[in-house]
């Protein structure tokens, strides 16, 4: 369970996050909405420990996230997106893949000069794995290509693809479908409902209603910093202060 | 002319030896490390040092070497709190630092330097500096093509990627600078024993310079063209003193002249061919052998 206990933070004078609280469970999809400014991807930026509340707690499976310290908070099992894709451009779409595992024996200096034959095994692999990773997004073809020479959906999946490798229990995912042809937005949802399947944790940002009735379990809405609605997609859709502030009426 | 030759080789190997040290820090990392003549220096007056108290020329080598991993640590301790542009400004300015502490130190010679015992044999140089490079090359080979050096460039490319991988950069850094400082250093000791002679002068910002001109020249990221870059570079400087003799221009000309010339080098390769004469090989794998 992911857990999100009335955090707030405020940059100068804004005040970007008001007591905002909420839970994810295992084996579910969790929505984040909100107009732009809202306060979804400093929440995000919070959980993923970019930056340090002002007041609150996060925590997974009861244990408290370190703040301000994302190689950690990585570390302790949570993956996350960015809106725009970060990559590594100038390395191929299968070097990418191989560098999103952990605890790889050949990133340290020792083992490259002194234990060769441990760091070729384990390599070896991570490749393995790392191909199929690739068969499953769809993206084997382009092993070869570098990654800066995707498109901005391709980029999208191969960063849940990267985060995937090393198996995290906690997805955070920035605005998956922002930019994405309607064929990769499908192949997208049908990826998260797997990952539901396999017992993960996603939290959701999207501005794409449609994704968001699809694949969310429950949604939370934030508007100028604070909690106003939470709820199914369907309840959240018939929340008339949600309608008022976010959605607008129905043509 | 055939000992000529021979220095040609040693000074290119030294050389080289540096590129190396580079470029496993800017190649490879993005650090840019604007002083990098400074571990140089410190391993070649660690040879001067060692050699005026008596000590053999291990001693002096395993003092350049610490040297150059405690200042290299030092170096980092301000940098790793501050974003990559000020990389250049503090290893520039340390480098500065002790070209500025040894042209005023009596200890340490001054501007006169210090005398450090020649190798006898100019063979026996040559046959070191080579043994030195091809190490070096080993070294920078393995890192690059291995998972470490697939880290070093994700970090290149994007710092906050490899912490989103869970990976601290902080740590991945200062193993770098301590491997290319530690290179560097020793590529130092050689020098003071090959030239017999360590001063101030030898350890300008202008040393540091030549040795990026290399590695822009060659390849930032790739091994080859690194020592390629670096051959280029000092047969260039060695043979503009036969220019000499033919145009009767004086030496501080000529010496202006070749900076100006690398200079030239730098503007037109991030103009027209920023990955270098020999860009970085993409790793490209065969899925039918696997």
């Amino acid at each position: 369970m992911l857990s999100v206990t009335d955090v707030s933070l405020s940059f100068g004078g804004f005040q970007a996050l008001r007591a905002v609280s909420l839970e994810a469970a295992p084996a579910s999809i969790t929505g984040i909405i909100g107009p732009n400014g809202s306060g979804k991807s400093t929440l995000l930026n919070i959980v993923a420990g970019v930056y340090v509340p002002d007041a609150g707690a996060v925590t997974l499976n009861g244990r408290p996230l370190a703040y301000g310290r994302p190689e950690l908070v990585a570390a302790a099992g949570i993956g996350r997106t960015f809106q725009v894709p970060r990559l590594a451009h100038r390395l191929t779409v299968f070097q990418n893949m191989m560098a999103g595992e952990r605890d790889q024996a050949g990133e340290g200096v020792f083992n490259l000069f002194l234990r060769p034959a441990a760091v070729a095994s384990r390599e070896a692999e991570i490749a393995t794995r790392a191909e199929a990773m690739l068969k499953r997004l769809g993206l084997a073809h382009k092993a070869n290509d570098y990654a800066g020479s995707l498109s901005g959906g391709q980029q999208k999946l191969l960063t849940m693809g990267m985060l995937l490798m090393s198996d995290p229990a906690v997805l955070l995912l920035d605005e998956p479908a922002a930019g994405v042809n309607p064929v990769l937005i499908e192949q997208q949802a049908a990826l998260l409902h797997e990952l539901k399947a396999e017992g993960r944790i996603v939290l959701l940002i999207e501005h794409n209603m449609e994704m968001i009735a699809n694949v969310c379990d429950r949604v939370f809405v934030l508007d100028a910093g604070e909690l106003i609605a939470s709820g199914t997609p369907a309840e959240i859709r018939a929340n008339e202060r949600v309608v008022r502030s976010y959605l607008g009426m129905p043509a | 002319m055939l000992d000529f030759a021979i220095y040609c080789l040693t000074i290119v190997a030294v050389w080289s030896v540096l590129g190396l040290s580079l470029n496993i820090q800017f190649g490879l990392t993005g650090l840019v490390n604007f002083g990098q003549i400074l571990p140089f220096g410190l391993g070649a007056y660690a040879a001067a040092l060692a050699a005026q108290a008596g000590m053999p020329w291990p001693a002096g080598a395993a003092l350049g070497l610490a040297f150059a991993v405690v200042v290299s640590l030092l170096v980092l301790l301000p940098a790793r709190r501050l974003s990559q542009d000020y990389w250049a400004l503090i290893t520039l300015g340390a480098g500065e630092l002790f070209r500025l502490t040894a042209l005023n130190a009596p200890a340490l010679g001054g501007a006169d330097g210090l005398t450090v015992p020649r190798f006898a044999d100019p063979h026996l140089a040559l046959a070191c500096a080579l043994a030195l490079m091809a190490a070096a090359w080993f070294m920078a080979h393995r890192i690059a093509r291995s998972p470490f050096g697939r880290m070093l460039k994700v970090l290149r490319e994007d710092e906050v990627l490899a912490a989103t991988l869970g990976r601290n950069p902080v740590t991945y850094q200062r193993t770098v600078s301590i491997i290319g400082w530690a290179m560097a250093a020793a590529a130092g000791v050689l020098y003071a024993h090959i030239v017999g002679y360590v001063s101030p002068s030898s350890f300008t910002v202008t040393e540091t310079f030549i040795v990026w001109t290399a590695l822009i020249l060659g390849g930032p990221g790739s091994t080859l063209g690194v020592v390629i870059g670096a051959a280029a570079v000092q047969l260039l400087s060695v043979s503009s003193r036969f220019v000499a003799g033919w145009i009767d221009l004086p030496a501080d000309v000529l010496a202006n002249g070749r900076l100006a010339l690398f200079g030239l080098v730098l503007v037109l390769m991030f103009l027209f061919r920023p990955q270098g004469l020999i860009p970085e090989t993409k790793e490209v794998r065969d899925a039918e052998r696997h």
